[in-house]
């Protein structure tokens, strides 16, 4: 019999369907970000899942520099701004702060939802640290959750742990003599977080263009308690270089390409959901070019790159151990 | 001793690279004409933003000491020359860091000369142009906005036709020779570019503009908060909740009171209520939260807080209902709703009118697909390096054919 959680949580219904979906924004317009900015959406869409009994906490980033600057900001809900590499300790000590409040009767005994967002800056690079640590403490509620637009938006585009092979950012520009800078694979953060967390309840990957059932996999992260991660992929006009218009299509591309898959480990079971699951069950892919050459950081491809992605995609679906997720492989029989 | 400055007025990111362009090529002529000059960006404009105008800098002087004493300056208060490389900026600037909205003319010297790509005419201009206290030049380069992105940049000579105009703006400072002389040896020089910053010195037309002339409006503007009005601790007060509109079947969210987006948009939604399905995914899919839910269920586009990415033109199902048309075809920021509601014939004139311009639904900005720009150029020098018409047209029927 798995342990009881101590803090009782708020039990948030999934929104069955586009016209259920609450019509209060907690974040709302006034924000400096970008034309077609799919974060500022994802930051919307998150806080308008948890409702008003919430709390977020931004980890440096274009979300914490474009919401609240110059005395200003589009937050409805309380919200506070905590350091690059802190989100996961933030929502750690938010949690613990409150349960302790709570138990001492200096406030309100009631459930209220944590949730600390990072970039992939602040999450898969230098905040892995304490995010990983905050998923090790089951007995406080929070949610994590990491948008990844794939580079330090912020300042101009640097590369993170997140961003994608070849990519053009201002540390890996192409050049004459070497057309690709930069060559590792993307780091598979939400994998890495689920497979090493095994008390952790919950981990998904969302992506807003699905906005609903991105708003679903929040609500269900709230729901279950625990620490819980989710790893959401974000177009960026701005560092991936393409027209704002195209936000939503890039988000959609990226899950029908088999680039981001979508999927959600719940104590411990893997379960593919929406595209991702169609391609799992048989519906083909769509060749990454389609995707890579809306965009100006791959501007610069040639076939030969195009392949190479091209094949370590098809590598993560068709010999990972779990498509898409866990990049392990089954040794050959009799070795 | 003498010295001259000039601004760049641009949108962040999408002209970041012309603007640094511009900006360095009038460094570059000054040294070729014997003189001293600096390129600098404003410094609140960085991290930039899609779309979110922004300001460079350039100084030229006659001696050193001269420039340095320029360059003491945190920017330049007043300029000899605004460069504005978008028309649809000539409504006035809300930058990134800024309080309200700024003339485009507002550091403009009196007699000092604002110089714009445009393919509208003096008087369309200056119904958007802010009133100057003092009279000035407008100078005009008749060309689309130049839009490209980060990494790829749009080569169509508009970099070398401002530097050519800026050299018979300002003879004193920037020859043509030396304008020339400074594209041909900069990496993204050639002759062909050269030859159009001639051009541009031959064909620039610039006219006066007198004091009663422009757009009456006043800008709009508040108070920032003195530091004994803040709160203790850095804290800020967050936004209240927003309210139902009319009989409470409606909703309009508060939104932040000082961060308008009257001039981050290029384009700007048009919708056709008849068409709308209700489905609401414009308004769920909107990174603004720019759409008010109206009590018939429909949602009205609010034009204080809409950025014009063209996400509800994408994701909306019904054909032709959201078309995304140029900002410089609209006078002010009504409700498009409200008018449809008070008069439903004339609102399908006016918005029949405001779709049917191919010039005011092509769309320019981003990076669309590998070849765009060179496809672009080709066109652009074809026609003699006018007008641009390069684009989608008709983005709302075409970027369904999936």
């Amino acid at each position: 019999m798995a342990e009881v959680f101590a803090n009782a949580t708020q039990i948030l219904e999934p929104f069955r369907g586009v016209k259920k979906v609450t019509i209060e924004e907690y974040f709302t317009s006034g924000h400096r970000t970008c034309q077609g900015c799919e974060s500022a959406l994802v930051m919307k869409l998150m806080v308008k899942a948890a409702g008003p009994r919430t709390i977020v906490l931004g980890a440096t980033g274009c979300m914490y520099v474009a919401n609240t600057t110059y005395y200003t900001t589009p937050w409805v809900v309380p919200w506070m701004h905590t350091q690059l590499g802190s989100s996961g300790s933030a929502a750690l000590g938010t949690a613990a702060g409150l349960k302790a409040l709570m138990k001492k009767g200096k406030m309100k005994s009631e459930p209220i939802n944590v949730i600390a967002f990072c970039g992939d800056g602040g999450g898969a690079d230098m905040g892995l640290g304490a995010i990983s640590a905050t998923l090790t403490h089951k007995e406080y509620n929070s949610l994590i959750l990491m948008y990844d637009n794939e580079s330090y938006a912020n300042t101009d585009i640097q590369l993170s742990g997140s961003t994608p092979y070849g990519a053009n950012t201002t540390f890996s520009p192409p050049g004459k003599v070497r057309r690709l800078i930069h060559t590792r694979w993307k780091k598979n953060t939400a994998a890495m977080l689920a497979a090493g967390h095994t008390e952790c309840r919950y981990v998904g990957t969302v992506c807003a263009s699905y906005a609903v059932e991105m708003m679903n996999k929040v609500r269900k992260a709230l729901s279950i308690g625990g620490p819980t991660f989710i790893h959401s992929l974000d177009p960026c006009p701005k560092g991936w270089d393409y027209d704002p218009m195209l936000s939503h299509e890039l988000g959609e591309l990226a899950v029908e390409c088999g680039v981001f898959p979508l999927y959600e480990v719940e104590d411990g079971v893997v379960r593919h959901y929406g595209k991702t699951k169609a391609i799992v069950e048989g519906r083909p892919r769509k060749p990454v070019r389609e995707y890579l050459l809306k965009q100006g950081r791959f501007a610069h491809f040639t076939e030969e790159d195009l392949e190479y992605f091209q094949a370590k995609v098809d590598e993560m679906w068709n010999e990972w151990e779990i498509p898409g997720v866990i990049p392990f492989k089954k040794a050959p029989a009799g070795k | 001793m003498a010295h001259f400055t000039c601004e760049v007025v641009y949108r962040g990111i999408f002209q970041k690279n012309l603007a640094a362009r511009i900006c360095r090529g009038i460094v570059l002529s000054a040294r070729k004409a014997g003189r001293w000059g600096i390129a600098f960006g404003r410094y609140g404009d960085s991290p930039q933003r899609n779309g979110i105008p922004a300001k460079d800098f350039a100084i030229v002087a006659d001696t050193q000491e001269e420039l340095e004493q320029n360059m003491a300056r945190y920017e330049p208060k007043e300029v000899d020359v605004t460069i504005c490389v978008d028309d649809t900026l000539s409504k006035g600037v809300e930058s990134w860091a800024w309080y309200g909205l700024q003339p485009i003319n507002r550091l403009t010297v009196p007699n000092g000369t604002v110089l714009m790509t445009s393919l509208q005419s003096p008087a369309d201009l200056l119904k958007d142009i802010h009133k100057k206290e003092a009279p000035y030049n407008l100078a005009l380069i008749p060309a689309k906005a130049s839009f490209s992105g980060l990494w790829v940049y749009k080569e169509d000579h508009t970099e070398a036709r401002i530097l050519g105009a800026l050299a018979k703006i300002q003879p004193g400072f920037l020859s043509l020779d030396a304008v020339c002389a400074a594209i041909q040896e900069a990496e993204w020089g050639s002759e062909l570019k050269a030859a159009s910053a001639r051009k541009a010195f031959e064909r620039l037309e610039s006219r006066p503009v007198k004091i009663t002339e422009g757009n009456a409006e006043t800008p709009f503007s508040f108070e920032k908060p003195k530091w004994w009005e803040m709160r203790e601790g850095v804290s800020i007060p967050a936004i209240p909740i927003g309210k139902p509109m009319e009989g409470g079947k409606g909703y309009v969210p508060e939104r932040n009171p000082y961060f308008k987006k009257f001039t981050t948009r290029t384009m700007r939604p048009v919708i056709d209520f008849d068409k709308c399905v209700k489905c609401t995914l414009c308004w769920l899919q909107c990174p603004d939260s720019c759409f008010d839910v109206t009590p018939d269920g429909l949602y009205d586009a609010n034009m204080e807080s809409c950025c014009g990415c063209g996400v509800c033109e994408a994701v909306c199902p019904a054909k032709d209902c959201v078309t995304m048309v140029r900002e410089d075809a609209f006078e002010d920021n009504a409700s498009q709703w409200e008018m449809w509601r008070r008069d439903k014939p004339a609102y399908m004139t006016w918005m029949g009118d405001k779709i049917a311009s191919k010039q005011h639904v092509v769309r320019s900005h981003g990076f669309r697909f590998r070849g765009q720009y060179e496809e672009e150029i080709k066109q652009s020098l074809d026609q003699g390096g006018t007008e641009i018409t390069a684009g989608i047209p008709g983005e709302n029927a075409v970027g369904k054919q999936r």
